[in-house]
């Protein structure tokens, strides 16, 4: 295992992100570990929270944009696949993020750095985020014309911020994450691992068979304002994102980065929102 | 469907509200309709002399408009503002005889079945703005009452400015809460400050998420501006389907059973007795006019409110 590292200490399990020269963006190989962790670490008696951090300098900044090794992880507009499959495909993604969203023992995003895309929703299925003040929240996945497709956004924050969130692809930092309540509690860079810590350990203190059913019935919540719909309805969305046209003259994430590079195609397109964000 | 009953029958297949209007014919009464640029159309509810309070004409403008931009493959985002002083005042209570916008006028004298076409038909009209497929932005100033606010909440950005007044108002004090509009409690997880609190401010509303900025008067279309000229550049059909997400998500959540809900309520409202110390709307218009009636409520509604001056 490479992309990610599970280790326990003191009845804490740790799931780290590492592919920390690519700011742990996920690609497949990264998806195919976390699939292969999860499952232990529910099961380990000896892990009673798992806690999610990212190597280096950033928790997670999404999906793999590259396009070597994503197939998984990031579905191109105008990929030829039968419905079928995008189906499938579609199911596996959200269902990742369901099943860590009702893993059966109490988790803690712990993120510094950038926290983007399916990293930034990676730390809203854990229960708790605890974040740096500086760290970065955002989801430009609008502006490369993918459907950014995680439920919980209008759950967490409300339907306005979504909108704003989603339309404007801004980022935020932890402080104003905290004051929507998309995480838990912002504090500063060197306090942070302290901070989760004791966080962990407080939960750690509690029975698993306490910490479980507690976790399904603050979740079940969720499920009776609609969640699992809103998972089902985000599958489908996903495939009428996938089968639109593209005009020729608006702008092409994906033929930009083909043609001249991964670098100049997230270039240009932050340009058009790049004055506006900053001026925010 | 013509059902008989005086007003149409929709299935669940509806067309949109503003699909109805052939905008093309349309002669604009109660809002102007222009673009800011190619990318860029604007609605503006022209009734300045009534606080651009809502009427029949006003929502048949409004769809025609958003008929209008929605056909038009250059627009990628719509602003919807007031001319005058303010965003809108509500519903216009001194609506003439005929009207199927509230109050509705007592000549009318409505069945039950006649009131749930009224009602279904103008909630439908708060969805069908929700769901329309282009970035729709409400520019707001001054006051945002009532049914002028349900219309602002129903666009996906609103822009007001720090002292812009939102709040409700409703028939009469002891209606508060009752009329009050069941985007609140969904459109921000900290506000279920609709039922108590009369009226906030711009900039108390984006504190607790019903609106996402709040600038200075002057600052306000410069801003607004800014906000449609770069959401312009997002992928327009990315937009739609987007759009449509978040809108589906909204209806699982409840969206379409919180509508319900609501015309229902104000469906019941029509049948309310008033007791003898109460504000009676029908009654203090018909004895003392509008203007009384409007003063009477403001006696109680100082008495209630809550608004933070």
């Amino acid at each position: 295992m490479s992309t990610i590292i599970y280790e326990i200490k003191d009845g804490i399990g740790y799931i780290t992100l590492n592919r920390p020269e690519e700011l742990n963006a996920m690609n497949d190989e990264m998806l195919a570990e976390l699939d292969a962790v999860l499952p232990k670490a529910e099961m380990d008696l000896d892990a009673k929270v798992i806690v999610f951090k990212g190597a280096g300098k950033d928790f997670c900044a999404g999906q793999d944009l590259t396009g070597v090794n994503t197939n998984e992880v990031l579905s191109e507009p105008g990929e030829h696949m039968t419905i079928k499959k995008r189906m499938e495909a579609e199911r596996r993604r959200n269902r990742r993020w369901e099943y860590i969203f009702n893993l059966a023992k109490p988790t803690i995003a712990q993120v510094h750095g950038h926290c983007l895309g399916t990293g930034c929703y990676l730390s809203m299925v854990c229960d708790i985020t605890i974040a740096s003040e500086d760290a970065l929240f955002g989801d430009p996945l609008l502006r490369m014309g993918l459907l950014p497709h995680m439920p919980l956004w209008p759950y967490l924050i409300g339907i306005k911020k979504t909108a704003e969130m989603l339309y404007t692809g801004c980022y935020i930092d932890g402080i104003e994450a905290e004051k929507i309540n998309l995480i838990n509690k912002a504090v500063p860079r060197d306090e942070l691992e302290d901070e989760v810590d004791k966080m962990a350990r407080g939960i750690a203190l509690m029975n698993c068979d306490q910490t479980a059913p507690l976790k399904d019935a603050v979740n079940s919540v969720m499920e009776a304002r609609g969640l699992g719909a809103c998972w089902r309805f985000t599958n489908n969305m996903q495939l009428v994102m996938q089968q639109r046209t593209m005009p020729t003259e608006e702008f092409n994430f994906f033929k930009v980065r083909d043609k001249k590079g991964l670098k100049t195609a997230i270039d240009e397109r932050d340009a058009p929102f790049k004055n506006f964000c900053e001026e925010r | 469907m013509p059902t008989g009953f005086g007003w149409d029958f929709k299935t669940q297949y509806k067309e949109y509200f503003y699909e109805h209007n052939d905008y093309r014919e349309w002669d604009f009464q109660a809002a102007v309709y222009d673009k800011v640029n190619d990318r860029i159309a604007r609605i503006t509810l022209n009734r300045p002399d009534k606080r651009n309070a809502f009427n029949d004409c006003m929502y048949e403008d409004i769809g025609a408009a958003l008929h209008k931009a929605n056909d038009d493959p250059e627009v990628r985002v719509v602003i919807i503002r007031g001319a005058g002083k303010h965003f809108g005042a509500g519903h216009d209570l001194s609506s003439p005889e005929g009207e199927e916008s509230p109050p509705v006028h007592p000549s009318v004298n409505p069945t039950l079945q006649d009131y749930y076409g009224f009602e279904r038909r103008r909630c439908y009209k708060y969805d069908d703005a929700r769901d329309y497929p282009k970035i729709t932005i409400a520019q707001v100033h001054g006051k945002c009452i009532g049914a002028s606010q349900i219309f602002a909440a129903s666009c996906d950005i609103i822009i007001a400015a720090e002292d812009a007044q939102f709040g409700i108002r409703g028939f009469g004090s002891q209606l508060h809460g009752l009329t009050e509009y069941p985007l609140w409690p969904l459109w921000s997880n900290k506000a279920y400050a609709g039922h108590a609190v009369t009226e906030m401010s711009g900039k108390e509303t984006v504190d607790c998420g019903f609106a996402n900025k709040a600038v200075k008067l002057e600052e306000l279309e410069k801003e607004t501006l800014m906000w449609a000229e770069t959401l312009s550049h997002l992928p327009s059909e990315a937009v739609a389907v987007t759009n449509e997400w978040i809108s589906g998500m909204l209806d699982i959540m409840g969206m379409g059973g919180a509508q319900r809900a609501h015309y229902h309520a104000h469906t019941g409202l029509q049948y309310v007795r008033f007791r003898p110390e109460e504000v009676n709307m029908y009654k203090d218009k018909r004895d003392k006019g509008l203007k009384g009636f409007l003063e009477d409520r403001a006696k109680t509604a100082t008495a209630t409110s809550h608004a933070k001056k």
